[in-house]
């Protein structure tokens, strides 16, 4: 009988149809251009630029190099949407009002959508992950045990690079504000994605995984809920606690570090990948919490309430060794010494991605802090161009009172020069140039921003240079 | 057991653990840690290039063959993150080592041009 069967064939668009089922996922009014900068207590609205996306091609994988070019972005903002379709959201208020868009974004229109263009924009932002990382050889317990114990009395990390990063900004209460946005898609949602580890039947460590929960949620203690710790740091710095209110600020590598955690555990191929994953983060967690402390209160003094970040300095000792003791070396002796290449995996993975992280946030500071030099520099580039010495392909863009260009990068650098009108151009959370006639300013690669219309009208042209520098000289 | 991490490439891609040198190959079929004196008689394993069609290593000086898929499977437990490498050896954790300096033949480099 079997032999009349077709043979089976693993599930895959086309380049044409992914494009085609993502901008149809995507024209969801929930997922449009929002005309204001921030999302006002609403979760199921995430500004995903539809108007873009059938001129990006998600069939390929991204290299390191390209990680955090414009495609990253949307695809990273595209699985934060589909992914999160699992979880539970709710408003803090105002439910009947958002009722239609609780109703679209929980449709199984929206998550069957979703489904189907995931493998492909998992592969396109995690894909690089088979190339930076590769484990070989014979993995054994004692080969693992070592490599372990050598992580466990590894030197102190020292400060964080985001740490150095704020402490170095011009405007550090503004850098550390936008690095706490940067963990809302996580703390908000903490451990969501570790749950889904903990569905399904496969003995001791499924009980074990599930205490680390338990703390996580705060023993069922509404006050003690992590989410709830971070929700008090953010309101006690002056920002605003209702889920993706600070969507448009994210960047590419904050949604990346949380999506990996979903990518793993939404694929449970990864499941020993996840454990170690799982083990790094935990065991690294209290050096960053301890960092985030001491740097959160510099910038704002007493007021600020760090206890969700002494509670992980506690409570992450017992993480760590638990990730460790009860989850993966039962784990080890319940699926053979096979498994331990996908833990070591994961945990080298998680590295990588933190790197990125850093490296992503930095430069965003540096990129915000430097609004003023990139105005400057708009001068000598524009000579360039206008004499020129210097020729790029060039868009003409005429825009009204009130037009938002919702945030987004671009992969090269660019040059934006006023012809007529006003422009507010945003590089980040509270920090913005105003650009006049004659004026503009040049916009680097990779970093996020956006732009909203303060005249009647704007006429205004982005030359894309590549590099800017090749102008200078 | 000894942990040692050093580099895929460049001054210190070979680490010598009690007088024995070690690369990381990356070939086009797997990646592994590699001792780069060949147990026959020494010769230059970093410079070997693979036997055409074939998973096999050949050392330049007499040709002895090694399996490279063997050496995927069952070698030196190791991981590569970008150019950084860190492998567990089957040595005590006091044993001395140094990094130095190998060549690489192209076929050990990922099989570029």
């Amino acid at each position: 009988m079997t032999s009349k069967l077709p043979s089976y064939e693993p599930f895959a668009l086309s380049a044409e149809q992914l494009r085609e089922m993502t901008v149809r996922y995507a024209v969801n009014p929930l997922y449009l251009d929002n005309e204001e900068w921030l999302n006002e207590d609403n979760p199921f609205r995430r500004q995903l630029r539809p108007q873009v996306l059938p001129h990006l091609d998600f069939s390929t994988t991204l290299s390191r190099p390209e990680i955090l070019d414009y495609s990253g972005l949307a695809a990273q903002r595209l699985l934060t949407s589909i992914y999160e379709a699992d979880l539970m959201f709710l408003p803090k208020s105002g439910f009947a009002e958002k009722r239609a868009d609780f109703a679209a974004f929980y449709s199984s229109s929206n998550r069957q959508l979703g489904e189907l263009i995931r493998p492909a924009l998992e592969q396109h932002v995690f894909g690089f992950l088979d190339e930076e990382v590769a484990v070989t050889g014979a993995w054994t317990k004692d080969s693992f045990r070592a490599f372990t114990e050598r992580f466990e009395t590894r030197e102190p990390a020292g400060p964080l690079p985001a740490a150095r990063a704020i402490r170095e900004s011009t405007d550090p209460v503004r850098a550390a504000q936008m690095w706490l946005v940067q963990f809302a898609p996580d703390f908000l949602s903490e451990a969501s994605p570790m749950i889904r580890n903990v569905l399904g039947y496969y003995g001791a460590v499924q009980s074990d995984w599930f205490k680390i929960i338990i703390d996580e949620y705060g023993y069922g203690v509404h006050d003690t809920k992590h989410s709830q710790l971070f929700e008090r740091t953010l309101e006690s710095v002056g920002l605003r606690s209702d889920a993706h209110h600070y969507w448009q600020f994210y960047l590419n590598s904050s949604l990346m570090m949380n999506n990996y955690f979903h990518f793993l555990g939404k694929n449970h191929e990864n499941f020993f990948r996840y454990l170690g994953a799982l083990y790094y983060t935990e065991t690294t967690l209290v050096d960053f919490c301890e960092s985030a402390i001491e740097v959160l209160t510099e910038v704002f003094g007493d007021t600020v309430d760090v206890r969700y970040f002494s509670e992980h300095v506690h409570i992450d000792v017992h993480h760590g060794r638990m990730a460790l003791e009860k989850l993966i070396w039962p784990i080890i002796e319940q699926c053979g010494e096979g498994v331990i290449a996908d833990i070591v995996r994961g945990f080298e993975e998680f590295q990588v991605l933190n790197e990125i992280a850093d490296a992503d946030f930095a430069a965003q500071i540096g990129w915000m802090d430097g609004g003023p030099a990139n105005k400057a520099l708009h001068e000598p580039v524009w000579a360039a161009i206008s004499s020129g010495k210097v020729s790029a392909p060039v868009a003409h863009l005429v825009e009204p009172r009130g037009e938002l260009s919702n945030t987004h990068l671009h992969d090269g650098d660019e040059l934006c020069h006023i012809v007529s009108g006003t422009m507010r151009f945003v590089s980040g959370l509270n920090s913005y140039q105003i650009l006049e006639a004659g004026q503009g300013t040049v916009i680097h690669r990779n970093r996020l921003h956006g732009a909203v219309i303060e005249s009647e009208e704007c006429v205004y042209e982005i030359h894309s240079v590549g590099d800017y520098r090749a102008c200078l000289s | 057991m000894l942990v040692v991490t050093w580099s895929t490439d460049g001054a210190g891609n070979c680490v010598v653990l009690d007088g024995q040198p070690y690369v990381y190959a990356r070939t086009t079929a797997g990646e592994f840690v590699l001792p780069a004196a060949c147990p026959h008689r020494g010769g230059p394993l970093h410079l070997a290039a693979l036997r055409p069609g074939t998973t096999r290593l050949v050392c330049p000086w007499h040709e002895r063959a090694t399996s490279v898929t063997r050496a995927v499977r069952a070698g030196v437990p190791a991981v590569r993150c970008g150019r950084r490498v860190t492998a567990v050896f089957d040595l005590p954790d006091s044993t001395p080592f140094t990094v130095e300096y190998r060549p690489l033949s192209d076929d050990l480099v990922g099989g570029r041009a």
